[in-house]
């Protein structure tokens, strides 16, 4: 019936003389075409030093608008059956939805011996835990606290180690001026809170058997809910979203004190409010226990292989190349604006400070150390779910600035979550 | 038809009207002052405070990767011209069709084709991927210009103009003359239709230039995409990047002023006339 | 005459043919799509785990059962309650200002209310968005310097008005014009006799221009209706502002929701389809209601 229909309306565009370009991803002469979708910035410029290198395999990179969107078109190609790319930027969080509706090839065959060359949580988010290989890490994103050094020290404040400290700065940057805030709580950043979560220790899905577990709802992330409720309850912190005009203004009028971000960060702040720089400093994130220094991942992603593409070996070769390659990770830091997953790459290629943060010499350090603390995290097959109801529910707990509020939208959460991978028939535990 | 009516100026008239222009301008006249300014300006000084940055910010937007910006601009052109143009070709004659023959499911298919006003893009914008890469037709100019064609609107409105506009006794009377059906749509019925063509291509080119889900969703390749999808993704570059304000509202303003240039050399054909025969003038 | 009973067919034909093509296969495509669901197997990770099966009603019993779709639903009639008597109540009020013709700054007028429609959705919920933001709104900024205080505009108590306000600002002046060639159209013999019977500018417009246009009034009305239950395009570009825009705020923001991020094309097409028919009802119905047969006219 599918087919039938599709038939007909070809056969209609046929009789248009519509039909008949097409595009033809084919070899001439024995070179590969590979077309690569990414949303980073210039890698059209990291792949010409791969095509300088390999005149038989020629990659095309296709700039995504990012990672949501680019998921989207892929399944829909998956879907109808061609118009998929040949290698895919896939963040880390996505890959279990990806495998799930088999978008994403198995290339243990050609990848499974660079398992060495990462840490094992950048190597855990491409195998599922699994034996199979579903990419290969590109890039982490430990999260970091940024704060303008120059506030903090008028204000006589150190950069707070602990969340009781991050919250009495709060209060204190806020009683100094009723307009400044050291942070925002954010309802558009799902992947933000599952950061900060994953750093308090809360993994929300996990694999028992052949079944999924949904923990969303656990100790963890009800403590850092918590948190974040009171602060937004005493008024200590904001509750409106990041990335908004209104963030960018606080950014560039020195109101918003503090940013909880990423290894990343820096590209947003110079992009944001440039006229701050050197005012900046980063720190790693406040810990819960400071004996037991933890972080979580805001961001991250792996080149993976299409199972549409016609030319596995070819595209597993550069997605390998594009992630361990000493040329290439340094085209990545430095080019691409990437935090390359690498072991190795903080030594070769992560040399000096980004530009934003020239002063700070021990940026890549701290990192580093950031990224070392990471915890343990899984990702489930049907994260959008998770992050619609993050969306809706902490949207709705934000607006009423309730503690209480906080909790409950985690229930939600954890409600929609768990209720949609079994009205799909996935085996839940 | 009258030109003046009334006895004299009204205060009243030009306040309300006046009122009614500048809530309409008033953002638009934003859009221009934003433009002006650098990323720091944006979001400190006041917000109708003009800057002198607008070259700068062009030439931003310009170096965008090597003028892609440019491109999206040709692009939606090309989408938007050709689109529309077929589309008031194909509009006109259904309508012709339609408003001048008695044949057998003529009103079957008119409510046909009307229903397709009910249908939102959002809703078929997948199904027409799915269909389309049946004919390996995506991530094409044509995934994005094929659909634009059909535009149930346009039949709607072409109808009511080749009612209006077209008497009977003249396509009687070419037909007398020995021509034929083509003839006398091509010679008779065309031109006296003119002026609702012009309205059907302008309502048509106006939809194609600010159409976003469609090309959202067949392209891939962004050499090959529209301005709205082009700006959308500066400003929604996921979490790790920043949004591309400046850019992005200059981008916006160099996009809206060929519109607003075509508004104005073609407003006196802007008679968008939803139910006429209602009173023949 | 054989040549003749063929003619209107071929002229019909390419218009036929694009919308089989892509309205009507990919609608029909919709309801079959609609009509399955996926189901999962075990961990759902294998090549094979996923196989369509049949699902009878059972995702429209599904949306229709669903709060957040039932709570979008009474949204965008409030929603519809704001917009359609607000923007057509202005287009007419413009309109018959305009046809008046005791102003001088009509062409000025006319050209400034049309101006939005040139604007597309994207850049008028970014524009919109940073004229709304306190810290970068004009309005607050002057409100709060008059020692006012502004509102909140995303707040959950007004954020319908500041959606509302996107949609009014961007459609008023294309009903405008709709309105305005009608009014254009009318016999100015017509005003001119009643004005020698004594009648005022408003009575001739309320009593003589009004009932004339009705028909133009009625399309515009059912156009308007059928924008309002499809609204999509301004509460999706403002929601990253804003805590109150949910992803099912409007029935077509499920739509998407379910189609483009959880990936659930069959969800995404029963909604689709509920919604396409909701109109088809709405508008048809409304019609009759008021015995109009602009729809098929021409009697």
């Amino acid at each position: 019936m599918k087919r039938l229909v599709a038939l007909t309306a070809i056969l209609l565009l046929a009789a248009t003389g519509c039909s008949g370009t097409d595009d033809n991803e084919g070899e001439s002469g024995g070179k590969v075409e590979l077309t690569y979708w990414s949303w980073a910035p210039n890698m059209d410029k990291v792949a010409e030093v791969w095509n300088a290198a390999h005149p038989d395999i020629h990659v095309t990179v296709n700039k995504q608008d990012g990672g949501d969107p680019a998921v989207t078109k892929l399944l829909t190609a998956i879907k109808a059956g061609s118009g998929a790319p040949d290698v895919m930027q896939a963040e880390y969080q996505k890959i279990p939805t990806l495998v799930a509706a088999n978008a994403i090839a198995d290339i243990a065959k050609e990848a499974g011996s660079l398992k060495s060359k990462f840490p094992d949580s950048a190597w855990n988010s491409v195998t599922l835990g699994q034996s199979a290989v579903y990419g290969v890490p590109q890039d982490s994103g430990p999260m970091m606290f940024f704060y303008r050094a120059d506030i903090f020290q008028q204000l006589n404040l150190q950069a707070p180690t602990t969340w009781e400290q991050y919250a009495d700065v709060a209060r204190k940057v806020h009683a100094a001026n009723p307009k400044q805030y050291l942070g925002t709580f954010s309802a558009n950043d799902p992947g933000w809170f599952s950061g900060l979560s994953q750093q308090a220790g809360a993994s929300w899905w996990g694999v028992k058997g052949d079944a999924w577990s949904v923990n969303i709802d656990d100790a963890n992330t009800r403590k850092v809910a918590q948190y974040w409720g009171g602060l937004v309850q005493e008024g200590a912190v904001l509750n409106t979203p990041m990335y908004t005009p209104e963030w960018n203004a606080a950014l560039n009028d020195g109101t918003q004190v503090g940013w909880l971000g990423a290894v990343w960060g820096p590209g947003v702040l110079s992009g944001s409010a440039p006229a701050t720089k050197g005012k900046w400093k980063a720190a790693l994130l406040p810990q819960w226990d400071a004996a037991k220094p933890a972080n979580g991942n805001w961001g991250g992603s792996a080149t993976s292989v299409t199972t549409q593409t016609k030319h596995r070996k070819q595209a597993a070769q550069f997605a390998g190349w594009l992630n361990t390659d000493p040329a290439a990770l340094k085209a990545l830091a430095q080019t691409a604006n990437v935090y390359p997953a690498a072991t190795d790459a903080t030594a070769t290629a992560l040399t000096t400070p980004p530009a934003f943060f020239a002063e700070q010499t021990d940026f890549y350090a701290l990192a580093a150390q950031a990224a070392k603390a990471t915890n343990p995290f899984t990702y489930g097959p049907n994260v959008n779910v998770a992050y619609n109801a993050y969306n809706d529910a902490f949207g709705k707990a934000a607006e009423s600035r309730q503690a209480a509020a906080f909790t409950a939208a985690l229930g939600t959460m954890q409600t929609t979550t768990l209720d949609d991978l079994k009205k799909a028939g996935f085996k839940t535990a | 038809m009258s030109t003046t009516r009334g006895n004299g100026a009204s205060p009243a008239a030009t306040v309300i009207l006046l009122l009614g222009a500048a809530y309409c301008l008033v953002p638009v006249l934003w859009v221009l002052v934003a433009s002006s300014k650098s990323l720091d300006e944006l979001f400190s000084t006041f917000t109708f405070a003009p800057s002198t940055h607008l070259l700068d910010n062009l030439a931003e937007l310009s170096a965008y990767r090597d003028g892609l910006y440019w491109r999206w601009m040709a692009n939606t052109a090309l989408y938007a011209g050709v689109g529309a143009l077929a589309s008031t070709l194909v509009s006109a004659m259904a309508g012709f069709a339609l408003a001048k023959y008695e044949f057998p499911g003529k009103k079957s298919v008119f409510n046909l084709v009307l229903s397709g006003v009910l249908v939102p893009g959002v809703i078929l914008a997948i199904p027409q991927y799915l269909l389309l890469a049946e004919a390996g037709l995506t991530n094409t100019y044509w995934s994005v210009l094929l659909p634009s064609v059909i535009s149930p609107y346009g039949i709607y409105l072409c109808r009511i103009f080749a009612a209006a506009a077209v008497p009977s006794e003249v396509l009687e009377a070419a037909r007398i003359d020995g021509a034929g059906d083509w003839r006398s749509f091509a010679r008779v019925a065309l031109p006296m239709m003119r002026s609702g063509l012009v309205t059907v291509f302008l309502f048509q080119f106006v939809a194609i230039w600010n159409n976003f889900m469609l090309p959202y969703i067949m392209l891939g390749d962004d050499h090959l995409y529209p301005i709205t999808v082009g700006l959308n993704g500066l400003l929604n570059q996921g979490a790790n990047q920043p949004a591309m304000y400046t850019s992005v509202i200059t981008g916006s303003l160099v996009s809206i002023v060929p519109l607003i240039a075509l508004f104005l050399t073609l407003q006196r054909y802007w008679r968008v006339d939803l139910a006429a025969g209602a009173v023949k003038a | 005459m054989l040549a003749r009973a063929r003619a209107p067919y071929a002229f019909l034909a390419p218009a036929l043919v694009l919308f089989a093509a892509f309205l009507a296969a990919p609608i029909l495509y919709t309801a079959y799509l609609s009509l399955w669901k996926v189901k999962v197997s075990g961990l759902g990770l294998g090549p094979d785990a996923r196989t369509e099966v049949w699902a009878g009603l059972g995702q429209y019993a599904d949306a229709l059962s669903e709060p957040d779709f039932l709570a979008s639903v009474g949204r965008v009639a409030l929603y519809g309650l704001i917009v359609v008597p607000v923007m057509l109540g202005g287009a007419l009020l413009f309109a018959l200002l305009l046809d008046a013709g005791r102003t001088r700054i009509g062409p000025f007028a006319r050209i400034s209310i049309f101006l939005p429609y040139a604007v597309p959705a994207v850049v008028a919920s970014l524009l919109w968005g940073f004229l709304y933001l306190p810290r970068v709104s004009p309005f607050v900024w002057v409100l709060e310097h008059s020692g006012i205080g502004a509102p909140n505009l995303f707040s959950s108590q007004l954020v319908l008005y500041a959606v509302a306000n996107v949609a009014i600002w961007g459609g008023t002046g294309f009903n405008m014009i709709v309105i305005y060639t009608a009014l254009r159209a009318i016999p100015s013999e017509l005003s001119e006799s009643a004005r020698i019977d004594g009648a005022s500018e408003l009575q001739i417009a309320l009593r003589v221009k009004v009932p004339i246009v009705r028909p133009s009034l009625i399309m515009t009305f059912v156009f308007s209706l059928i924008a309002t239950l499809q609204v999509f395009a301004e509460p999706m570009n403002l929601k990253p502002l804003s805590n109150t825009i949910s992803t099912t705020w409007s029935p077509l923001m499920t739509v998407y929701r379910d189609a483009f991020t959880r990936n659930d094309i069959h969800s995404a097409a029963a909604t689709s389809i509920i919604i396409a028919v909701a109109t088809f009802a709405l508008s048809f119905g409304f019609l009759k209601l008021v015995g109009n047969r602009a729809f098929g006219q021409e009697s």
